[in-house]
Formats: structure tokens, C-alpha cells, sequence
């Protein structure tokens, strides 16, 4: 690679290009919110529509504010990231384990097969009921719903990773005389790493949907509890304004999982 | 000279729901130490099947192997080398498997890599290596373990033809210098050739013994061999019978 100094005016005019190209993304990307966000506000402001149904960015702001006053506003924030944190460190954990030991025995994983395929198509809302009896309308009713929400897709997306893994590279352990554990070890969890970061990014998503859909079953409190209970009284700006915490906190999920890859997922392949 | 290796009338059937698969049929032939042998075949001949064999993942479905002790090192078509290790790590690999990973084995392995020239690459990753130094890489991996007869899986068939040509001409040179025995099974009848002591030929599935012959050539070095007038005999005869 030649120093800066030496590149030819071609280059730095192609480098200049590349630069410019992604300034442009980046502001038309925050004019465009912009833009959104001002007509939202004018369309209230000069009642084009009713601000009592759309909302608009002020009041937003200022339901945000009261709620900080109030001093809900991290009690239920914190309420919702529990359940969704921990419901996906279940869901993850076991979900892996269970996909270890059906990559480890074929017989096993014939068998389970189409439960899993069943599992995997049942809209898991649909057990509602069942939770609230068995787990009571607590935040454990909660966690169960982003547990069995994420836990089936887990298992299926690093069973998949697991089975495959490539097959010379499989030869080439059996031909060094390689233990079961050992091909896992070496072989089958770092080459499916990529898979497994995949799996954590679904899996954010999924334990968002399990946190807020079990909210909206049984709650006493959390972000979907807001939403559930602004829409019944009608308050909408604490609906958006719920919706739009939510936004920020699946993103601020979502980027530390990205982190995470750029640390960990540099060499395969 | 020594047999290391010596099928013995074996037999190969492969089961699945669609039926029987016979890839090997009364199959002889033996490995002598110290020499490097060829086998060529047609392709889809149940040669990585022979191969297996030898090296003992697969059991004869008849028949027997006899192997006098020795120890075998795969070599397989592609390097195979896990690119999340650095190179340094992909070649102390076997000697984690074999539970000898012993800073003398370690030592061992460096040395070698070093001979050979890749001191230099120990600490990178596979990826910034060009595919002859992967390849180059993936023998000395091989040779990590010290195994006293190498089996070939068309090595150089992945890489392309000036590559494959030069690869080549490496690979044989060091195997030579490490005095191991070899066993080379392959589709391309240049390739073996240009290394082989002796080369078998292999029918068209059941795989059979055809032809056996001793490649005889003053030079000893598999790009001087293909400028040698015997070399396009050679080629016609196994080609001929390869066809036939």
C-alpha cells in the first residue's frame, strides 16, 4: 500500500468521493427525521389533525418529562428491561445447550424434531392464559413469554449453525483421530461463532416482543403496560411516547450486540 | 523394500435408503516405505474411499489392511486451515488433538515452519496467505505429527495451475527431504507423473487395480521431470489405460 502522499490525483479524488458520498447519507438521514419530526409538530400546531389522536413531538417531550417528575419513568423503564434482559439471557443459554446436545446425539434430534417444528410455528401468545395460572401476574409471567418466544428460534438458528459446519474440515479432525468433544470444541462452536452473533441480533428482537406482548397480557407496570394503559384511557401521548422509548432502548440493545461482533467475529471466514 | 501398507482383496460397500454402493472391489495393491506412490482414476471412483481406508476411518466391508505399525497424515484436497487460528495456532492443532502438546512438540512443529518458510506468517491469519503458502501451511501441519506415511487427497487440485505446478514441485521436495513415504491419489495423470515412484491405475467404479507401473526418471524434481521426452510417453500409456 502506497503512503498518502503518494497516491495519484485519481485516488484522492476517488477517496474524496467516498467521503462526500457518506457525509450525504448521514444528512439526509437526520434532515429526513427532521423533516418528519417539524411537520408532526406543525401539523399539531395548526391542528391539521387532532393532536389528541396523533400526538406530536412537544407533547411527547413533555409526557417524557412529566413521567421523569413523577418518577415513573425509570421504574418502568427498568421494569421492562429486566424482563427483556433476562428473558433473553434464558433464552439464549438454553437455547444453546439444547442445540449442543441435539448436534451431539442424531437420535435425539430425530425425535424432536417435529415438536420443535410445531413449537417453533405456535404463536406462543396463544398460551396466555396458561402462563398467568402458572406464573401468576408477576414479572416471572413476563419473562416466561420472552423466554418461549426467543428459546425456540435460538435452538433452531444454532442447530442449524452447528450442522453446518464444514464437512472436510470434520474429515480433517477424524483423520487426527479427534474425540467427539474435541471436533465440538475446536471445530463446531468457534466455526458457528458467526451464527451465534446472528442469533443474539434475532434474539434481541424476540425478547423485545415477549417483554412488551407479555406486558400486554398481565403487568403491572413497564413500558407495555404504558402503552396498554394509555391506549385504554386514551392518553396517546403516552402510547408515542412509550413507543418511542422503546425505539431507543431495542436500538441501544441491538448496537451492543454489534459491538460485540466487531470484537469477536474477525477470522471466520 | 518394506511394505508399510498393503490392501488385501478389500471390499467396499456404502449402504443408504436408495440402495448399495460398491466403490472398492477386490482391491490389492501395496505401499513400499520410503517411495512415493501415485494412484490415478477416473473421478467418482471411490478414490477418497481408498484413502479412508488406509488411514483407518473406514473399515473394509471385506478383505484386509495390513499397515505395519506406521503412522498416516491426511492431506486433504483444500488446506482446511481454521481461519479463526493464526497459522502458528492451526499447526500446534494436532498436536492438541493428540493431547502432545508439549512445548518440545511445539518446538518441533516451529522448527519445520520455519525450514520451510513460514516463519514469517506464524503470527497471521490464514486469509492474508497466498494458497500456496496455505497449502504449504497445511503440510506442515501434517508433518506436526511426525506420521511416517502421508496420504495425499489430490492436494493441489484446488489451486490453480501455475500454483499447482510450483505446489507441487514444493510439496515433493519437502516430503523427500523429510524421508516420508507418500501416498498420492489424484485424477491428474501429469501430476502423478511428475512425483510418483509408483503409480497404480485405478477403473471406473468398483475401483480396481489396472495397471501397475515404476516411473523411472533421471531427475528428481517434478518440474524437470515434465521436460523430460519420457514424461508425454508416460502420459499416453495412462491415459490409455485410464480410457480404457
Amino acid at each position: 500500500m502506497k503512503n498518502k502522499s503518494n497516491f495519484s490525483t485519481e485516488h484522492l479524488q476517488y477517496l474524496k468521493k467516498q467521503r462526500n458520498r457518506s457525509i450525504l447519507v448521514n444528512v439526509v438521514r437526520i434532515a429526513f427525521l427532521a423533516f418528519l419530526l417539524a411537520v408532526w409538530e406543525l401539523a399539531a400546531a395548526l391542528e391539521w389533525v387532532n393532536p389528541f389522536i396523533t400526538s406530536s413531538p412537544s407533547r411527547i417531550v413533555k409526557t417524557i418529562g412529566d413521567l421523569y417528575t413523577g418518577g415513573t419513568l425509570f421504574y418502568h423503564i427498568n421494569t421492562t428491561l429486566t424482563e427483556t434482559l433476562v428473558g433473553f439471557f434464558i433464552a439464549v443459554v438454553v437455547g444453546y445447550s439444547v442445540a449442543l446436545l441435539l448436534w451431539w446425539s442424531e437420535l435425539f434430534r430425530k425425535i424432536s424434531e417435529p415438536y420443535l417444528v410445531v413449537l417453533n410455528a405456535l404463536p406462543k401468545i396463544a398460551l396466555g392464559p396458561l402462563i398467568i395460572i402458572w406464573c401468576g401476574t408477576g414479572s416471572e409471567a413476563i419473562v416466561f413469554m420472552t423466554v418461549l418466544i426467543g428459546l425456540i428460534v435460538a435452538i433452531l438458528n444454532m442447530l442449524g449453525g452447528f450442522m453446518a459446519t464444514d464437512e472436510s474440515k470434520l474429515l480433517l479432525l477424524r483423520s487426527m483421530g479427534a474425540s467427539k468433544w474435541q471436533t465440538l470444541t475446536k471445530l463446531v462452536i468457534p466455526s458457528s461463532l458467526p451464527t451465534f452473533i446472528s442469533m443474539l441480533k434475532i434474539n434481541v428482537g424476540m425478547a423485545w416482543i415477549g417483554s412488551i406482548m407479555g406486558e400486554y397480557i398481565v403487568s403491572k407496570a413497564g413500558i407495555g403496560y404504558l402503552i396498554v394503559y394509555g391506549g385504554q384511557v386514551f392518553k396517546l401521548d403516552l402510547v408515542m411516547s412509550s413507543v418511542l422509548i422503546l425505539c431507543v432502548l431495542a436500538a441501544v440493545m441491538y448496537a451492543l450486540v454489534a459491538l460485540l461482533e466487531k470484537l469477536v467475529v474477525k477470522n471466520v471466514d | 523394500m518394506k511394505e508399510v501398507l498393503r490392501f488385501e482383496n478389500v471390499c467396499m460397500r456404502y449402504h443408504s435408503k436408495q440402495g448399495e454402493t460398491v466403490a472398492v472391489e477386490n482391491l490389492n495393491f501395496s505401499v513400499k516405505e520410503g517411495e512415493f506412490t501415485a494412484i490415478i482414476g477416473p473421478s467418482g471412483c471411490g478414490k477418497t474411499t481408498l484413502l479412508s481406508l488406509a488411514a483407518g476411518l473406514l473399515k473394509p466391508t471385506q478383505g484386509k489392511i495390513v499397515t505395519s505399525g506406521v503412522s498416516f497424515g491426511y492431506m486433504l484436497q483444500r488446506d482446511e486451515l481454521f481461519p479463526w487460528r493464526t497459522i502458528e495456532k492451526n499447526l500446534y492443532l494436532p498436536l492438541e488433538i493428540k493431547g502432545t502438546n508439549t512445548l518440545e512438540q511445539r518446538n518441533k512443529a516451529l522448527e519445520l515452519a520455519e525450514k520451510y518458510g513460514l516463519k514469517q506468517f506464524l503470527k497471521s491469519y490464514p486469509s492474508s496467505l497466498s494458497g500456496g503458502m496455505r497449502q504449504r501451511a497445511a503440510l506442515i501441519r501434517t508433518l506436526a505429527l511426525n506420521p511416517d506415511v502421508l496420504l495425499l487427497d489430490e492436494p493441489f487440485s484446488a489451486l490453480d495451475y501455475q500454483t499447482r505446478l510450483n505446489v507441487c514441485n514444493d510439496v515433493y521436495k519437502i516430503i523427500r527431504q523429510e524421508h516420508k513415504t507418500a501416498l498420492l491419489i489424484t485424477h491428474d495423470i501429469s501430476e502423478a507423473i511428475s512425483v510418483a515412484d509408483t503409480v497404480f491405475v485405478l477403473s471406473k467404479r468398483p475401483a480396481k487395480i489396472v495397471a501397475e507401473h515404476s516411473v523411472v526418471f533421471l531427475e528428481d524434481e517434478p518440474l524437470k521431470r515434465r521436460e523430460n521426452k519420457e514424461f508425454s510417453k508416460w502420459f499416453e500409456i495412462l491415459w490409455g489405460e485410464l480410457n480404457a
